[in-house]
């Protein structure tokens, strides 16, 4: 991955091709266009200059182009777009030693300049030439339109500069490849002063190459398919130069890399200007630019790396299968944890922790697993954007085909479409990624939020794909959705918008996103009109160096005619360029991979924790909320027990009818001596009320303790959550069950301790001789002693004790009360039961799916 | 003014909210509880303020020409545009007709050097736009409005919002979730202008009007009023002016967005509250529940425990006043259980407890407060079933304690011997009596009939002792009988008392309960049915 890293700066001043600096601008240049005002500075100038100076005119009328671009759209042009080229190549190609390529350049310019005057006294034409070439070479056009208007009336120039080129063709690299050792030399002095023209040379170099290999084409068809049979050893040489550039970048100063932005802005214009040639053609030329570079690779790394003091950037290494495996295993491991999450519970986040588990797993499932298995594949890059920001023609024109609706009607693509070339189809078609997708041919109706329309086309280079997604921010919200899902598996983001768009707030939601996941991320800016080009761009691109990711991949596209749902060509060119150089350089492109990859391995860091914090909140909600149904009916029962030890029951009827049965008799009657027989009970309907009365208000006591429980449950719930009220709801009262079961559970108590009277109550030896007592009226007496709590002296309490001895009135006295405790023990248990199940029906959390996050994540780290 | 007070409607319906606001905290969802105090305040503030003038504000994302559109209409260059993006930060307002308008901006909260008018000089032909104040709004869906409200703040207050909607913008979530979707009855008062219909070809415009004007009837604006206009070409841009001039001229829309806002508002109210049934709900305790309370007080008490043991009790005490004696002496002989277990002072005891107090039992007041809550409140919403139980509940802990107080005041006397159970104890002495002396008499006669003395003659005189005989089996029964008939008048009396005591009690405790539990109980009935009344007042 490191070497990614060090790549990727190259990238980064690819970037810099559309948008110029602002800060890099100087003020003249503003002036005219806002690309030429992105003009390098003075001093980038002169780092050019140098480089091509080393040998020829062309070197001098460098520096002037750089200042003259603010003056003279049609000099600065020419130069600007030597610079740009450089960056270019250093983005594309990569890393042909850069400074000896770019030295060659210059000497080749030099030489050529002359050659071509001619056609640039043809003009137009030149032009025009010049700008296929560019395109074909994938030399940065940014070719904003204004700048195209530049090149016609500077033709003069831009034919230089394609006569450059063209005589370039002739003479490949060769020629160039002698002047690398002496600019390798100079390199090696200015090796980081001078890198500015590194890059910058490469660039040459490309465009050149492009120009040759464009020449050759028409001249010679055989080398084109050379150049094709070439085409799989060009990475290697692309490599080779990237990396020069790679490490010119850090070096350079910021100007330096304003400078070549500003330049490649220039020279992009030009090539812009023209229409692209068949991609075909395109490919013939990267490969012949791609034999040439590798020709002066070859020399040029021999002499150019040394040079540079920099030895050739380590190739991206596929993964060892061994880290293959244990990857993939930690990773399926992850996601069987993540599938077996739920999330039953609807707290706050709740949804957003769902939606979060559904991304991870659809990410895991789209992407990363597929990616782990096989780490060749093509790159997918998914255009992202805003509604009419143009996602679908900037699709159709790259690939030169109406594949992706297009409309006025907002938002117009429902369906994501992915488009790439035929050879490339079988891995989308049957491959792992987005797997979870139907692949269909066409857009229809019909087709639901499922599906992925799939498109060859051989205008498309290999091993990228493209993928047009729904928008972000419309009114259909299920689009921004899909969009997202789509990211999730990008191996790199294209992210659109528009002029009219780019500060809203959804927009820039993305671009946090991109961010925080580490992905790649190449930004267009579309819809730009010529009048508020330079404004828009500075400030846009002020906002994402404010937001940290002024770096990033910039292309503009101006406000244009659209026919036929396509973007002009020329609108196209920089793009074009940039998609080729992925397809052709296969390292950078696999950098890019492991890079989004990697960002996508980092970003599980903490989005599994975070899964797994909000399973365990859920889980610890669920606890406290058990908690709560305990505790209350916790303190139902202690009040139950209180009350039933205090005498607090001995109260109202209780208490009346206690004092009937005394009053009347019917206590005295309950102590018989033997010989008297025990069947004289009387009054048995007093006995009877008395009982009843007992029961009832032990009965209103457990309902008055089960209602207040039942209250309480609820209100803390409520309190708790919103979610607590609504499991709640329909729970603020006791089961209409209760009462009825509270009555059986007391009257069986009453028997249980009549029983307990009769059996184990057995009377003190001396009283049992001669006194005998009726069981049901004494168990009355000894409950009535039990409940009045405190009073040990009271009448029931002597009665039952010189009765049943002290003894046994505790040992049954104990009996009955845990009896009673644990009979309304159970009834409240059957109370507490709704609201477990009210919980339960909310959901239960599985508190071992979150150690067993954490675990997965754990080994996802030690597998990587 | 004059039109705002007589128009009908308007006012008893903010009379209505007034009475929600007033009765909703701690009952009404907080959030919705603010934005009807806020609506009402609202509504003050604006019928106070001109009402010759309309707020007429031009609400949209960036980029979409709001600033474009207020210049055009304008006819002067007075807001900033660009194509930076967003551009306007500050609300721009341009005022036609000055007089009276100032309030209003201060209100609006619009800055001084954001103001402009349109000088009457220039007003001419344009006298249909007079009283119009042009708000040229800072977008809603940058990120600079992420952190600023003041469109949000100004599309609330403005009379008339037009949404400046553009080909590009016009199906954003960000104007049609947080805000398009609100605006279900807010027709008159919300006009659509489809701006930048220069970039389209006119069919696409058609298209593209159509496909918006479905797009707003998916989200309840069912008769959307839409302009295509061009700030760039000046199309539309007349229809527009003609559009809010009309508004403006009949000087109805803030009236409007006012009910608009009502109306909207009384939706969300009812939905968390809806109206339903809860006006049949009772507004007072009708004397069913009062007895049914009554009742279930009482036999938290025990009343009618009470007046049996009562009756009981007196029954056998009364016994050993009024009963035949010989029964009472003949038990006497029995041997007493007690006795042998050594508890013969219990007997004392017992007869203690017969003295003892009434009181009420906790759990079952508690229980009977819960069930007359419970009945009360079917049917109603839960927030006011909750108010309900709780104004039941107010004063439950006072309630034992008051119903033992009161009802201890009447509670009968148990120990209690009246008169005429001493003067029959008397009689039957007198009676035991007269049966021991012709038992003398009888023994004399019979055994030393010869030797008594010449006074006790008669004693001895064996004629007379037949007849005493009789006199003593007529003793005895005389005591036996009179025995039973006071027996009977005892326990006469005692059920007697009884009734009285029940009645008595009863009356105690539906006093206590009356303005213990009932009072606070009809207070929250009393409100419930306020605040459903001037919702449904609301609703007009």
């Amino acid at each position: 991955m490191d070497d990614g890293r060090q790549e990727s700066p190259g990238e980064q001043t690819l970037s810099f091709r559309a948008i110029t600096d602002e800060s890099a601008a100087p003020p003249p240049t503003a002036a005219t266009e806002d690309e030429s005002a992105a003009s390098p500075p003075a001093a980038a100038g002169e780092e050019e200059a140098p480089a091509s100076a080393g040998e020829s005119p062309g070197e001098s009328a460098e520096p002037e182009a750089s200042s003259d671009e603010s003056a003279e759209p049609g000099t600065s042009p020419e130069e600007p777009t030597e610079p740009e080229a450089s960056s270019d190549e250093s983005a594309v190609p990569g890393t042909l030693s850069g400074e000896s390529a770019g030295l060659e350049v210059s000497s080749e310019e030099s030489a050529e300049p002359e050659v071509l005057s001619e056609e640039s006294s043809d003009g137009p034409e030149a032009s025009s030439d010049v700008g296929d070439a560019g395109d074909a070479g994938a030399s940065d056009p940014e070719e904003p339109e204004t700048w195209a208007k530049l090149d016609e009336p500077a033709d003069e120039e831009p034919d230089v500069r394609a006569e450059l080129e063209e005589p370039e063709a002739p003479s490949d690299e060769e020629p160039a490849e002698p002047a690398e050792p002496a600019e390798s030399a100079e390199l090696a002095e200015s090796a980081e002063a001078a890198e500015p023209d590194e890059p910058a040379e490469p660039a040459w170099l490309r465009e050149l190459d492009e120009a040759e290999a464009r020449a050759k084409l028409a001249e010679q068809q055989a080398r084109a398919e050379l150049a094709k049979t070439d085409k799989p050893e060009q990475p290697a040489g692309f490599l080779t130069l990237d990396e020069p550039q790679a490490r010119v970048e850090p070096a350079e100063t910021d100007e330096s890399a304003e400078a070549e932005p500003e330049g490649s802005a220039a020279a992009a214009p030009e090539p812009s200007a023209w229409h692209f040639p068949d991609p075909q053609a395109e490919r013939d030329l990267d490969a012949q630019a791609a034999e040439a570079a590798r020709g002066e690779a070859a020399e040029a790394t021999g002499t150019g790396k040394p040079a540079g003091g920099r030895p050739p950037a380590p190739r991206v290494e596929p993964l060892p299968p061994q880290m293959v495996a244990a990857l993939t295993a930690a990773l399926n491991a992850l996601r069987e944890s993540v599938s077996d999450l739920r999330f039953g519970l609807d707290l706050p986040g709740a949804a957003e922790a769902r939606q979060a588990r559904a991304d991870l797993l659809a990410q895991l499932q789209d992407y990363v697993l597929p990616r782990v298995r096989t780490n060749t594949a093509p790159a997918l890059i998914v255009i992202a954007g805003s509604t009419g920001a143009g996602k679908s023609t900037l699709v159709n024109s790259l690939a030169e085909k109406n594949i992706s609706r297009t409309g006025v009607r907002r938002p117009t693509t429902g369906i994501p479409v992915l488009v790439c070339h035929p050879d490339d189809r079988q891995w989308f078609t049957k491959g792992d990624l987005l797997g979870g997708l139907r692949r269909i041919d066409k857009p229809s109706p019909e087709a639901g939020t499922g599906s992925l329309v799939v498109v060859a086309t051989e205008k498309l280079p290999q091993g990228v794909a493209l993928l047009d997604t729904p928008d972000i921010d419309s009114v259909v919200e299920e689009h921004h959705e899909i969009a997202h899902r789509m990211l999730d598996a990008a191996d790199l983001w294209i992210f659109v918008t528009t002029a009219a768009r780019y500060a809203d707030a959804p927009a820039w939601n993305l671009l946090r996103l991109a961010k925080e996941r580490g992905a790649r991320l190449a930004i267009v800016l579309s819809r730009v009109q010529p009048k508020a080009r330079e404004v828009v761009l500075k400030h846009f691109v002020r906002m994402l160096t404010e937001y940290g990711l002024g770096e990033v991949d910039r292309f503009v596209i101006g406000e244009a005619k659209v026919v036929d749902g396509r973007l002009p060509d020329h609108e196209m060119t920089d793009l074009r360029l940039w998609l080729a150089e992925l397809s052709v350089d296969e390292d950078r492109r696999a950098q890019a991979v492991h890079e989004t990859l990697n960002g996508v391995l980092d970003s599980f860091r903490t989005r599994v924790p975070a899964l797994a914090r909000h399973l365990e909140g859920q889980v610890a909600f669920r606890t406290e909320l058990r908690a709560d149904v305990e505790a209350a009916y916790m303190s139902a029962l202690a009040e139950i027990d209180k009350a039933t030890r205090n005498g607090m029951l001995v109260h109202g009827e209780v208490l009346a009818r206690w004092q009937d049965f005394a009053g009347s008799g019917d206590l005295m009657r309950t102590i018989q001596f033997r010989k008297r027989g025990r069947s004289s009970r009387q009054a048995p309907e007093r006995v009877t009320a008395f009982r009843s009365a007992l029961r009832a208000g032990l009965e209103s006591l457990i309902v008055a303790a089960a209602n207040r429980a039942a209250e309480e449950v609820v209100a803390r719930w409520r309190h708790r959550s919103e979610l607590g009220g609504t499991i709640g709801a329909g729970l603020e009262r006791p089961s209409d069950e209760l009462v009825r079961h509270a009555t059986r559970a007391i009257a069986a108590w009453q028997e249980h301790v009549t029983e307990l009277v009769r059996t184990e109550g057995v009377a003190k030896r001396s009283v049992s001789k001669f006194v005998s007592f009726d069981a049901d009226s004494l168990s009355l007496i000894f409950m009535v002693a039990m409940f009045s709590g405190g009073t040990v002296e009271g009448v029931p309490h002597r009665l039952v004790n010189a009765l049943l001895g002290a003894e046994s009135l505790r040992g049954i006295g104990a009996k009955a009360l845990s009896d009673l405790r644990a009979r309304i023990g159970m009834l409240f248990d059957e109370e507490s039961m709704r609201y477990v199940q009210a919980l339960d029906s909310a959901g239960i959390p599985d508190e071992s799916i979150a150690t067993r996050l954490y675990q997965a994540s754990y080994n996802l780290e030690v597998a990587r | 003014m004059t039109a705002v007070t007589t128009r009908p409607g308007l006012a008893p319906r903010l009379t209505a909210l007034t009475k929600i606001v007033e009765l909703g905290p701690g009952r009404l969802d907080q959030k919705l509880l603010s934005e009807a105090s806020t609506l009402l305040t609202r509504a003050g503030d604006r019928l106070k303020l001109s009402s010759e003038h309309t707020v007429v504000a031009l609400a949209g994302g960036t980029g979409s020409g709001k600033s474009s559109l207020f210049n055009a209409i304008s006819g002067l260059e007075l807001s900033p545009t660009g194509v930076r993006r967003p551009t306007t930060a500050r609300t721009h307002a341009c005022v036609w007709g000055l007089e009276g308008a100032a309030p209003l901006l201060d209100w609006l909260q619009i800055q001084w050097r954001h103001r402009f008018a349109r000088a009457s000089a220039l007003d001419k032909g344009e006298s249909q736009l007079h009283g119009l104040i042009l708000l040229d709004l800072p977008d809603h869906d940058s990120i600079r409005a992420l952190t600023d409200t003041e469109a949000d703040r100004l599309i609330g207050l403005a009379d008339l919002v037009v949404w400046v909607l553009d080909p590009q913008k016009y199906a954003d979530a960000s104007t049609h979730r947080r805000y398009v979707a609100d605006l279900a009855g807010h027709e008159a008062v919300t006009v659509f202008a489809l701006n930048q219909a220069d970039r389209l070809s006119t069919e696409e415009l058609a298209e593209l009007v159509i496909d918006l004007n479905d797009l707003l009837r998916r989200e309840g604006v069912e008769h959307p009023s839409v302009v295509p206009t061009s700030a760039v070409s000046g199309r539309g841009v007349d229809s527009l002016k003609s559009v809010i001039s009309s508004a403006v001229s009949r000087r109805r829309a803030a009236i409007h967005k006012l009910e608009a806002d009502l109306r909207r508002l009384e939706q969300r109210l009812s939905q968390t509250m809806p109206v339903g049934q809860a006006l049949s709900a009772p507004a007072s305790v009708d004397e069913a529940r009062r007895l049914g309370l009554t009742d279930a007080l009482c036999d938290a008490v025990g009343v009618p425990a009470v007046g049996e043991a009562m009756e009981n009790v007196y029954a056998e005490r009364s016994n050993r006043w009024v009963g035949w004696p010989y029964p009472r002496w003949l038990a006497k002989f029995r041997p007493d259980p007690l006795k042998s277990l050594r508890l013969e002072d219990v007997s004392d005891e017992i007869r203690g407890i017969t003295t003892g107090s009434v009181s009420a039992q906790a759990a079952e007041v508690s229980n009977a407060v819960q069930a007359l809550a419970d009945g009360l409140s079917v049917g109603m919403h839960p927030v006011w079933r909750t108010a309900v139980h709780r104004a039941a509940r107010s004063r439950s802990s006072q309630l034992p304690k008051a119903l033992t107080e009161d009802l201890t005041e009447v509670a009968p006397e148990l120990d209690r011997v009246p008169g005429w159970w001493r003067l029959l104890k008397i009689w039957q002495y007198f009676l035991v009596g007269a049966f021991v002396g012709g038992l003398a008499w009888l023994a004399v006669g019979l055994t030393v009939p010869g030797q008594l003395p010449a006074a006790l003659q008669l004693l001895g005189d064996s004629a007379a002792l037949p007849w005493v005989g009789l006199m003593m089996a007529s003793v005895l029964g005389l005591g036996a009988l009179s025995g039973i008939a006071s027996r009977n008048f005892v326990v006469l009396g005692a059920s007697r008392e009884r009734e009285r005591l029940e009645r008595e009690m009863r009356r105690r405790v539906a006093a206590v309960s009356e303005s213990m539990v009932v009072e606070p109980v009809e207070r929250e009935l009393g409100r419930h049915h306020a605040f459903y009344s001037a919702m449904r007042g609301l609703a007009g």
